[in-house]
C-alpha cells in the first residue's frame, strides 16, 4: 500500500506523502525512499507521541540532508486509509513546485508580537520577490498544543499575514495532554511556534470545516483565569456542575467523551467558533482548549451528520479541479466524537476517497484565529499549465 | 435548560443573575485585566474574520481586475512601443523629406532627410517647435531662392496660406536650380504631415524637353513654311511681323530689309500699294480695316495684280492669339489657263454650230439622193421591164422549130440568161419596195400546206436538176401572215439551199413551238457558214460562194428575206454546222381559225376522220414501215391532224435521213418487222441512243406475248396493226410541244 502511494506521488505534481507506520527512528529512510529521489523544499513530519522525538528529529536531519524539516508531536496520524496512531507521516514539498521560508517563534511567552509581525512581512516579500513561477502562496503553522499561547500568536501573526492565507495545528499529545512538542531543522524546541510560508506552482485552496450547529441553550461565564483557559464559574455557579446542569448530565460523569460530544460555541458576528472543553478539574472547573474569559456567552451546539457534512465539504473542493492531495489538521475531539459514534471508519474512508492526510490536533488556527474542533487545512490542486496540458 | 438554575432559591437566583449581568457587562465593556488579553484578541480575529474574508474577496477581484488591466495595459505598450518603432522605420524609409505636426502645430517628428536640401535650418528642427518657427526658419534659409517679386515676409505668407488650406501642394525654388515639392495633408486628429520631394531632376528634365520641343517645332514649322508654294506672313497681335518665309519674298519681289522682325504691317502695305493692282477698288480700303481691327476678324480673301503676268490670290486669317496670318498664292498660270479654256469652249462651241449645218445640209441632200434612188430604181426596173419583156418575145419567136438546132442552143442561152435579168430586177424591185417601206402586207390566216405544196412543185424540179433530194413535208397548221412574202421569203432560203447544197437533201417543213408559234424550217446539207460569216450573209450583194455565176443572183435573196421577216415582224434565225448543213427558222404566228383542209382521202380511213387534235398539230413524226401503201394511208391521215411525217422504208434509211437533215422528230412509229435490216426495236435503242427518250410506238401485226415483254422492258407502247385511229391519236395527243423559242 505503501509503495503503491509512492509510486503514485512521483508521477504528479504537488507535495508528496510518504507513512512509517512505525515509531522506530532508525526506520527513518523507509520515508525518504517512499518520497522518492527529489530535492525537497520542505519535509514535514507528524510524529507519533509513541515516538522518542528528539531521536526521530535528529534522525531525519540526517536522512534529508540539506531539507528544511518542520515537525511535531500528534494526537494521532491521519494516513492514506485515514486515522491511525503509533506512526510518523510525511508530507514532503519537491522544489521544483514550492519554495519554503521557515519563521521561528520561539518562546511564546515572552515573544515581541510587532517582531513576529515584521519578521513575517519580510519573510513574505523576499519570498514574493524569488519565486515568480510559483503564484500561490500561503502559510502553514505548527505550534505547541499544550503552550496556551495559540490566540497570541495568531494576534501577532495576523498583521503581517496580508493575503496569505494561514492555516495550521497545534501539536498534541495523544490523549495525554502532556506534553506537545515542535521542531525545526533537527532541533527539538519546546514552548515554541514554526510558521511555514510556502510559495507554490500550483494553486491552493486554504479551507475549515465544523459540522456543528449552535442551538439556543446558552450560559455566561462569570468567573475564569484566562491565562490558564480555566473557567470556574458558569451562570455565577460552579462551572463543571453548572455545564453538567445545562446539559442535563452528572456533573460526576463529565469527560473528554463528553466534551467532544456537547461542544459550545461562542457566535461573533453572524458566525460560531467553538471553544472546545479539554477537561474538568478536580476542583470542577473547566479547562478549554482555547482562550476563554469572563462575559463570554457560550452557546450549546449539537453535532449534524459528521460523514455527511465532511463529504459534501471535500467534495466541494473538487469543483473546480481535482486536489493532488489535502493536508488537513483534524481536530482530536472530532476523532474522539466520530470514535464514541462509531463512525471512524466512516470519516477515515470519506478521508481516504478524498486523499485527505495530516494529523489529529489540540486545536487548529486560521487566518487570526485559534479555533477548536474543526478540519483545517489545504488543498494541493496541479499547476494551471500541466493541467492544460494534461486535462 | 435556562441560566438559572430552577432549584435555587430565588435569592440565589438573583445574586446569580446579577453576578451574570456584571460579567457581561466587563465583557461589553472589555474592562477585563491583561490576563483576558486572548479572548479579546480571539474575538477581534473572529470579528476581522468576516471583514477579512470579504475583503479578501473583494481584494483578490480587484486584483484580477488590476492583473487584467496590467496585462492590457502592458499588452498596449507593447503594441504602442511596436507601432512607434513601426512609425520611425517606415517614415525613415519613405524617401520624402517626412515631418509630423500635432493639431496645435507642435513638430512631433521628422525623418532625417526633412530638410536635407536646406540643411542650414535642420539644427533648429526640434521636435515641439512651431509651424510658424519652422516657416520662419525656411524663409530665412540662404538656400531657399525667391523671385525679385516675393519678398520672404510675403513668402512667409503665401506658406501659412497654404498652411490653412485642407491640403496643399507647393513647389519651393533653391539655390543651385534646385526645386522641392512639398505637400501638406491633415491627419484624422488634426495634425499636419509635411512631405517634401526633390523634384529638381524632373523640373530639368521637363524644361530641357520642353525647349528640345519648342526649337524641333520651330524647325519644324521653319521648314514647313519655307516648303510651301504660298508666301506666307505672320503678324503679331500688335500687327507686326514676326515671320515668314522664303518664298513671300520671291512672291512680292521686296528689297531684302524690308522683311524685318518687328516691321508694322501697314508699312509693308505701303511698300506694296504701287506694285499691285486689286481685282476691285474697294479692297485696299477692306484690307486696311480687317488688319487694323484688333480681333474678331473674319477670313478676308482676295486677288491682286502685279504686272500683265503675275496674279496672287491673298488670304488673311485670324489667329487664335489674334495675330494673323497672311497667305499669297501665285495663281498666274491656274487664272492664264483658266482663261485658255474658256477660249477654247468659245472656238468649240463655235465648230460644234458649224459642223451641224453642215450636216444638217447633208442629210437633206442623203435623203434626196436616197429618194431619187428609190424613185431611179423603180423607174429603172419598170422602165426596163419593157424592153425586156419585149426582148423575151423575140428570143421567144426565135425559138421556134424553125430555129437551127445551132441557133436553137444560142437562143435558149439568151432566154435563160433574160430570166435571170428579169429576177434580178424583180429582186432589185423587192428590195426597193421594203427599203422604202411602200411593201403591201395582206396579213392573214394562211394554211401552210397552201405555201408549202407549190413550193415543192416549183422547187422540186431545180433541186431534181442538181441531183438533191428535196422534201417538203406537208402540215395543216395555218399561220397569220402574208402569204405571197411567206412565200417568197421560203422560196429564196431552199433555192439558196439547192444553190449551195452539192449533194444531199434539201428538207423543209414547220413544227409547233409552244401554242401560238409555228417554226418554218428549211435544212440543207451543204457547207455550211461558219459563225464570223452569219451576220454577213443577210446584206445585199453578198455572196459567199464567189465563184458563183451572176446569173444564179446577185445575192440578193437572204436580203429579201431578212427585210421581209423584219417588215413583218417574224423572228428569223440560223443554225449551221461547217460541213455538216444549215438550218434557217422562221417563227410565224399560229392562226387559230384554219380554213378546212382541202384535198382527197384516203377511202380507207375516211371513217376515222374526226377533227384534228390541237395537241398533236405541228408535230414531226418519224414513220418507218416497209409497206408503201400503208405508209401512205397512215402519212394522210396524220397531215390531217397538222402533224408532219417522216416516212421511211428501213430503219437504216431512217437513221440516214436523220442524220443529214439534223431534225430530231418529236415521236416515232415503227414497225416491228422492217425485213432484212433492224426491227423496230432495234431502231428504237438507236435513236434513244441518239436523240433521247423520245415518244414512241411500236406497230406490230404480231401479237405474240414475246413481243408484248419486249415493248413492256424498254417503256414503249405496242400499236398493233390494223392500226386503231383513235389510238395512234391518243398516242399523239399525250406528246408535249416543243417548247417555244
Amino acid at each position: 500500500m505503501a509503495n503503491s502511494q509512492v509510486a503514485d506521488h512521483t508521477i504528479r505534481p504537488g507535495p508528496r506523502f510518504a507513512h512509517l507506520e512505525a515509531t522506530d527512528a532508525a526506520r527513518l529512510h523507509e520515508l525518504k525512499s517512499q518520497l522518492g529521489q527529489c530535492e525537497f523544499a520542505l519535509v514535514s513530519l507528524f510524529v507519533s507521541p509513541a515516538a522518542d522525538f528528539a531521536t526521530v528529529v535528529e534522525q531525519a536531519q540526517r536522512v534529508f540532508v540539506d531539507t528544511l524539516v518542520i515537525a511535531c508531536t500528534t494526537a494521532g496520524e491521519i494516513g492514506v486509509r485515514g486515522y491511525t496512531d503509533d506512526s510518523i507521516a510525511a508530507v514532503a514539498y519537491p522544489a521544483a513546485d514550492f519554495t519554503v521560508a521557515p519563521l521561528l517563534i520561539d518562546d511564546l511567552t515572552t515573544f515581541d508580537p510587532q517582531d513576529v509581525a515584521s519578521r513575517l512581512i519580510q519573510t513574505r516579500h523576499r519570498l514574493a520577490h524569488s519565486t515568480s513561477d510559483k503564484p500561490h502562496e500561503f502559510a502553514f503553522l505548527v505550534i505547541d498544543g499544550m503552550s496556551l499561547r495559540e490566540d497570541s500568536v495568531m494576534a501577532a501573526l495576523e498583521p503581517g499575514l496580508g493575503s496569505t492565507p494561514l492555516f495550521g495545528g497545534s501539536a498534541g499529545d495523544g490523549r495525554a495532554f502532556q506534553t506537545t512538542q515542535v521542531a525545526l531543522d533537527g532541533q527539538v524546541i519546546g514552548n515554541a511556534a514554526v510558521l511555514a510560508v510556502i510559495r507554490s506552482r500550483g494553486p491552493i485552496k486554504v479551507f475549515s470545516h465544523d459540522h456543528l450547529r449552535p442551538s439556543d441553550v446558552k450560559m455566561v461565564v462569570t468567573g475564569a483565569d484566562p491565562d490558564m483557559r480555566r473557567v470556574r464559574r458558569i451562570n455565577a455557579a460552579p462551572a463543571g456542575s453548572e455545564y453538567a446542569r445545562i446539559l442535563g448530565l452528572d456533573p460526576a460523569q463529565l469527560d473528554t467523551f463528553t466534551f467532544a460530544a456537547h461542544p459550545v460555541v461562542v457566535q461573533i458576528g453572524g458566525r460560531h467558533h467553538v471553544r472546545s472543553i479539554q477537561r474538568v478539574t478536580p476542583e470542577g472547573d473547566l479547562l478549554f482548549f482555547s482562550a476563554i474569559d469572563e462575559g463570554a456567552v457560550l452557546t450549546v451546539a449539537t453535532s449534524e451528520n459528521m460523514v455527511a457534512k465532511l463529504d459534501a465539504e471535500l467534495a466541494a473542493l473538487r469543483t473546480v479541479q481535482t486536489p493532488t492531495l489535502v493536508l488537513a489538521c483534524d481536530c482530536l475531539l472530532r476523532r474522539m466524537e466520530a470514535e464514541q459514534k462509531q463512525i471512524a471508519r466512516d470519516v477515515s474512508s470519506v478521508m481516504s476517497a478524498h486523499e485527505v492526510v495530516g494529523f489529529s490536533t489540540y486545536g487548529e488556527q486560521l487566518g487570526g484565529m485559534h479555533v477548536n474542533q474543526t478540519m483545517t487545512g489545504v488543498a494541493f490542486y496541479p499547476p494551471i499549465d500541466e493541467a492544460s496540458e494534461c486535462p | 435548560m435556562s441560566l438559572i438554575n430552577p432549584s435555587d432559591s430565588l435569592e440565589q437566583q438573583n445574586e446569580k443573575l446579577l453576578e451574570i449581568t456584571a460579567a457581561l457587562m466587563r465583557r461589553v465593556e472589555q474592562d477585563t485585566n491583561r490576563d483576558g488579553l486572548a479572548y479579546t484578541q480571539f474575538e477581534r480575529a473572529a470579528l476581522l474574520e468576516d471583514q477579512v474574508r470579504q475583503r479578501t474577496l473583494d481584494l483578490e477581484h480587484t486584483l484580477g481586475l488590476l492583473n487584467d488591466s496590467n496585462d492590457q495595459l502592458a499588452a498596449a505598450n507593447t503594441e504602442t512601443e511596436r507601432a512607434r518603432a513601426d512609425l520611425a522605420v517606415a517614415i525613415e524609409a519613405v524617401n520624402e523629406g517626412f515631418a509630423l505636426f500635432d493639431a496645435r502645430d507642435r513638430l512631433v517628428l521628422t525623418n532625417s532627410r526633412f530638410c536635407e536640401q536646406i540643411f542650414d535650418v535642420m539644427a533648429d528642427l526640434r521636435p515641439g517647435i512651431s509651424f510658424d518657427d519652422y516657416v520662419g526658419l525656411v524663409s530665412s534659409s540662404r538656400y531657399l531662392e525667391l523671385p525679385l517679386t516675393e519678398s520672404r515676409a510675403d513668402w512667409v505668407a503665401n506658406r501659412l496660406r497654404y498652411h490653412r488650406e485642407p491640403s496643399a501642394t507647393l513647389n519651393v525654388r533653391l539655390t543651385g536650380d534646385r526645386w522641392l515639392q512639398i505637400s501638406e495633408h491633415r491627419t484624422a486628429n488634426d495634425g499636419t504631415v509635411v512631405l517634401q520631394t526633390d523634384i529638381s531632376a524632373i523640373i530639368r528634365l521637363e524644361r530641357e524637353e520642353r525647349t528640345r520641343l519648342i526649337d524641333r517645332q520651330a524647325k519644324m514649322i521653319r521648314a514647313t513654311l519655307d516648303h510651301l508654294t504660298q508666301g506666307v506672313c505672320i503678324f503679331d497681335q500688335r500687327t507686326r511681323l514676326v515671320g515668314w518665309n522664303r518664298r513671300v519674298r520671291a512672291l512680292l519681289n521686296l528689297p531684302h530689309d524690308t522683311l524685318r522682325v518687328g516691321a508694322r504691317v501697314d508699312r509693308l502695305l505701303d511698300e506694296l500699294w504701287t506694285e499691285i493692282n486689286f481685282d476691285r477698288a474697294e479692297t485696299p480700303v477692306e484690307l486696311l480695316a480687317w488688319v487694323r481691327k484688333p480681333s474678331g476678324r473674319p477670313p478676308l480673301t482676295f486677288e491682286v495684280g502685279r504686272g500683265d503676268a503675275q496674279t496672287l490670290a491673298v488670304m488673311c486669317q485670324e489667329m487664335p492669339d489674334h495675330g494673323f496670318v497672311i497667305s499669297f498664292t501665285d495663281v498666274s498660270n491656274e487664272r492664264a489657263a483658266a482663261r485658255a479654256l474658256a477660249n477654247a469652249n468659245e472656238m468649240l462651241e463655235r465648230r460644234v454650230l458649224e459642223r451641224t449645218l453642215e450636216l444638217e445640209d447633208a442629210v437633206a441632200a442623203a435623203e434626196r439622193a436616197n429618194a431619187s434612188k428609190t424613185r431611179f430604181v423603180a423607174a429603172a426596173s419598170h422602165d426596163l421591164l419593157q424592153p425586156l419583156s419585149a426582148a423575151k418575145l423575140y428570143v421567144a419567136a426565135l425559138s421556134g422549130p424553125q430555129a437551127a438546132p445551132a441557133d436553137r442552143e444560142i437562143v435558149s442561152k439568151a432566154q435563160s440568161a433574160l430570166n435571170s435579168v428579169e429576177q434580178i430586177i424583180d429582186s432589185l424591185l423587192d428590195i426597193s419596195r421594203l427599203d422604202s417601206g411602200r411593201a403591201q402586207f395582206d396579213v392573214a390566216a394562211v394554211p401552210l400546206n397552201d405555201v408549202l405544196g407549190p413550193l415543192r412543185s416549183e422547187m422540186g424540179p431545180l433541186a431534181q436538176e442538181k441531183g438533191l433530194d428535196l422534201r417538203v413535208l406537208a402540215n395543216s397548221a395555218s399561220v397569220t401572215t402574208d402569204a405571197t412574202f411567206l412565200r417568197r421569203i421560203l422560196r429564196n432560203l431552199i433555192s439558196n439551199a439547192i444553190r449551195y447544197t452539192e449533194r444531199g437533201k434539201v428538207m423543209v417543213g414547220a413544227r409547233r413551238r409552244g401554242d401560238d408559234t409555228v417554226r418554218l424550217e428549211v435544212w440543207d446539207t451543204g457547207p455550211g457558214i461558219p459563225e464570223d460569216d452569219q451576220d454577213v450573209i443577210f446584206q445585199e450583194f453578198t455572196r459567199l460562194d464567189a465563184r458563183a455565176s451572176a446569173s444564179e443572183g446577185l445575192g440578193l435573196g437572204l436580203a429579201i428575206v431578212e427585210r421581209a421577216c423584219v417588215q413583218l415582224g417574224h423572228p428569223l434565225g440560223l443554225t449551221s454546222r461547217v460541213g455538216v448543213g444549215t438550218g434557217f427558222f422562221i417563227s410565224v404566228p399560229r392562226a387559230r381559225a384554219a380554213r378546212p383542209p382541202s384535198g382527197d382521202i384516203p377511202k380507207g380511213t375516211a371513217q376515222y376522220q374526226k377533227p384534228a387534235p390541237l395537241g398533236a398539230s405541228g408535230l414531226i413524226v418519224l414513220l418507218v414501215d416497209n409497206d408503201l401503201e400503208f405508209r401512205r394511208a397512215m402519212t394522210l391521215l396524220m397531215e390531217k391532224w397538222g402533224v408532219s411525217v417522216l416516212d421511211v422504208g428501213t430503219a437504216e434509211e431512217a437513221l440516214h435521213l436523220l442524220s443529214e437533215i439534223q431534225i430530231a422528230p418529236d415521236a416515232a412509229l415503227l414497225d416491228q418487222h422492217l425485213g432484212t435490216g433492224m426491227s423496230g426495236t432495234d431502231l428504237l435503242d438507236v435513236l434513244r441512243d441518239r436523240y433521247g427518250p423520245a415518244p414512241a410506238a411500236i406497230l406490230s401485226a404480231d401479237r405474240s406475248d414475246a413481243l408484248q415483254a419486249h415493248c413492256i422492258q424498254r417503256g414503249v407502247d405496242l400499236i398493233s396493226k390494223p392500226v386503231d385511229p383513235m389510238a395512234l391519236n391518243a398516242l399523239l395527243d399525250k406528246i408535249p410541244a416543243s417548247p417555244a423559242t
